[in-house]
């Protein structure tokens, strides 16, 4: 910074070393030009103050989210085990075996035979067939036999017939057996 | 600019004097202030060097959660869709006694009322003595558990809580369940379930994240593992024809007092398996409410000699090979002495004069055996093998036997002559079902499939609908004339077994009347195998229906308690799935001469 002054020093003659020393130059100070504070400070407030602000609503909205979140995901899981809890019950409605009870209570049978119609010639293919209770099909398991102890064989007596005492005496054992 | 300092009061001397001199009051300050900063940077080393991490752990423990994301099990579909097995969120109700056993009777029978428990066994482990951890109901609604929670906290109980606990389903209960398998505490036992669990059961994953009263922090540290969920298993079962031919199979073992008995229906053209019902069956749900030996599916793992019903192998096999024709004509003697022992028929006659479609249609073994001497060596044999007999079929069903065809190097004629008829040779009923299929199928056999598309198996062999494989075993003229003589089987003049007619419908089939092999003499032990197995329309196939009862008490045969069930079968699925009668005429092939 300083070689090039040292250097024009240097060139100059020294002649009229008075001259040359007033007429020396010097650096005029430079006028400080004093920028207004107050808009600055106040920009500088204002965007501290804006961030501040600014991050708190921030922070509040993602706790606001947070506490949202917590309550959608709740209501979520609520709404995900109702809907298996109902199809669930949707499955047990349509178990063919619940379905078939239902139809045989109503007394339906099931279709022996399913003729069709060909539309081309009208020719019913097949032989209508109408179903009777007698095709039904036994949907429940057949009830297990009595164990011996409960279902015991009849047990057969050969009563000699008294003589003299055939045939009913009054009229009541004619009545029971109806 | 330094600033000019005041000068001192005069009477300070005299203080400086007692408390020492400077130097030294600096010093001793220096030096309390080192040991102080010492025993901070030893602390320091210390909570930095030495234990970095404990106080972050605990810092992180407060209010850090972590959770395991369970994993959806895969339901197990039919065909349609319908689920056969599916899993739904459920909760446990569990006590801890500490704090239930004040008022145990009241919060049992609030349960009691609530849940489906026993009073007396709540009772007991609300009051259970040094215990915090008792269960109360398990595989419970996440939504009834829930309900039932709340509910108790609104009456003032404590101590009453909830965890997560899957729950396997089983809507249909016994539909298919010898295939499907059931689920134990933690893990399947059996069945589809088991063989397909690497499929079906996914892979959890897991979360950690902070919370704060309740709620998850925002800023804080979050880390998820989203859990994986197992995929769904799609049968080639038809719910509806599924549970239509158990019906009907339990009523024919019942009213037949037969062990055990099994069906099979199989599409004809694909394969695949559209019911596959053995009885004795169980409720998936209740599995442990069934003897063992019914938890498994017979129809793969039972092994026993077809019978008649293998008579059409043998008679398609003689056509194909050149060396017979339906209208051939055969003298059926009364008996016919072999080698070691006597072969009659399982009707007395004197000397009859059969064509082949009659040897057929009176299912003669004498007439077969005839039939069957034509055959070169070793023929037979390769076209059973052929037809799938001896070879598992691998379709994914746990426990399936392979069957036994004799090895050639103990096959003699002998054996050959008791095989021609259906003995001394043993199959499972998906076997046999695919072999008869192959004739439905004009002479090509189809594996059978019980999944559809791909799925691999716990053994690691993908099995499935994606896999099927075709193989031509006899022509198709044999095949032709083959199911032209078993039409005659049903026909109600000239057959064994015209319950097994569908009105309407032409039908083709064979009648089976086996001598069974008992477990304990392990010889014939005077019970029968009674099977039927055939087809329709017999002039388009499109169902083959296959079914079996063991050991049948009422003196029954094969067109006496399996054909009428085999015609309610093969009619339900014709209806069902709208296949309208051929409106051709039946076979009219003559079967004496």
């Amino acid at each position: 910074m300083s070689s090039p002054a040292v250097q024009i020093r240097s060139r100059v003659p020294r002649l009229a070393g008075s001259a040359v020393e007033r007429a020396r130059l010097t650096v005029v100070p430079r006028r400080r030009v004093r920028a207004a504070r107050v808009p600055f400070v106040t920009l500088v407030s204002l965007v501290l103050l804006g961030g501040v602000i600014g991050l708190l609503l921030f922070n509040t909205s993602m706790q606001q989210a947070a506490f949202a979140a917590t309550a959608l995901e709740s209501q979520a899981g609520s709404l995900s085990a109702r809907e298996q809890t109902l199809r669930m019950e949707l499955d047990v409605l349509r178990d063919p075996q619940r379905v078939a009870e239902r139809a045989q209570a109503m007394g339906m049978v099931p279709a022996v035979s399913s003729p069709f119609i060909r539309l081309s010639d009208g020719k019913v293919l097949g032989i209508p067939k109408v179903a009777t209770p007698l095709d039904n099909l036994r949907i429940r398991p057949k009830a297990p036999a009595l164990p011996a102890s409960l279902n015991p064989a009849p047990v057969v007596v050969d009563a000699p017939a008294e003589p003299g005492a055939s045939g009913p005496r009054n009229g009541r054992g004619d009545g029971r057996n109806g | 600019m330094r600033p000019s300092r005041p000068q001192p009061p005069a009477g300070r001397p005299a203080v400086r004097r007692k408390r020492g001199s400077v130097h030294l009051r600096l010093r001793l300050g220096f030096l309390v202030i080192a040991m102080v900063l010492s025993i901070f940077g030893a602390r320091l080393v210390q909570l930095q060097g030495i234990d970095p991490k404990s106080y972050a752990a605990m810092a992180a423990a407060e209010g850090l959660v972590e959770v395991t994301l369970p994993a959806a099990r895969g339901d197990i579909l039919d065909r349609n869709g319908e689920p056969l097995a599916a899993s739904v969120d459920g909760l446990m109700v569990v006590a801890d006694p500490y704090m239930t056993q004040d008022r145990a009777p009241e919060l049992a029978k609030f349960l009691a009322n609530r849940l489906d428990v026993d009073y007396f066994r709540t009772l007991n482990r609300l009051r259970e003595k040094g215990s915090r951890f008792e269960f109360i109901a398990r595989r419970v609604p996440s939504t009834v558990a829930t309900d039932v929670v709340t509910a108790t906290r609104e009456a003032g109980f404590e101590g009453i809580a909830t965890r997560p606990d899957p729950i396997r389903d089983y809507p249909a209960g016994d539909v298919a369940a010898n295939l499907i398998g059931f689920m134990g505490t933690d893990e399947p036992l059996g069945g589809l379930e088991r063989t397909f669990d690497t499929q079906l059961s996914g892979t959890d994953g897991s979360a950690r994240y902070e919370i704060g009263g309740g709620n998850r922090l925002p800023l804080g540290e979050s880390t998820i593992k989203r859990a994986v969920d197992g995929q769904d298993l799609r049968t080639t079962i038809d719910q509806d024809l599924q549970w239509f031919t158990q019906r009907v199979l339990r009523q024919t073992v019942e009213d037949s007092r037969g062990d055990s008995g099994f069906a099979v229906v199989m599409d004809t053209r694909t394969g695949e398996l559209l019911a596959l019902a053995d009885h004795p069956t169980f409720d998936a749900n209740r599995p442990l409410a069934s003897p063992e030996a019914d938890l498994g599916s017979r129809a793969m793992s039972d092994v026993y000699e077809p019978g008649s019903v293998e008579k059409v192998l043998t008679v398609s096999g003689l056509i194909d090979a050149g060396k017979v024709t339906p209208r051939t004509r055969l003298k059926v003697p009364g008996s016919l002495a072999r080698q070691d022992r006597v072969i009659g028929d399982w009707f007395d006659h004197g000397l009859i004069r059969l064509t082949l479609a009659g040897v057929v249609a009176k299912s003669s073994n004498i007439g077969t055996v005839l039939a069957a001497d034509k055959f070169a060596d070793g023929q037979l044999r390769d076209y059973l093998s052929r037809f799938g007999l001896g070879q598992a079929t691998n379709i994914g069903v746990r426990g399936e036997t392979s069957g036994i065809l004799p090895d050639p190097s103990i096959w003699t004629s002998q054996t050959q002559d008791r095989i021609a008829f259906g003995q001394s040779l043993s199959v499972n009923a998906v076997q046999m079902a695919a072999a008869v299929n192959t004739l439905a199928n004009g002479g090509v056999r189809v594996s059978p499939s019980l999944v559809r598309g791909t799925a691999t198996t716990d053994e690691g062999r993908r099995v499935g609908t994606d896999t099927t494989t075709t193989r031509r075993v006899v022509s198709e003229r044999a095949a032709r004339q083959t199911t032209l003589m078993m039409e005659r089987v049903v026909d109600p003049e000239v057959g064994v077994a015209p319950g097994a007619n569908v009105p309407g419908y032409r039908i083709a089939g064979k009648t089976g009347t086996a001598q069974r092999v008992g477990a304990e003499c392990g010889c014939y032990d005077g019970s029968f195998t009674v099977s039927f197995a055939g087809f329709a329309p017999a002039d388009d196939p499109r169902f083959t229906v296959y079914v079996v009862v063991q050991n049948p008490r009422n003196g029954g045969g094969g067109g006496s308690v399996a054909g009428p069930a085999f015609a309610k079968v093969m009619g339900y699925a014709l209806r069902r799935y709208a296949v309208p009668p051929t409106g051709t005429r039946p076979s009219r092939l003559p079967v004496e001469w």
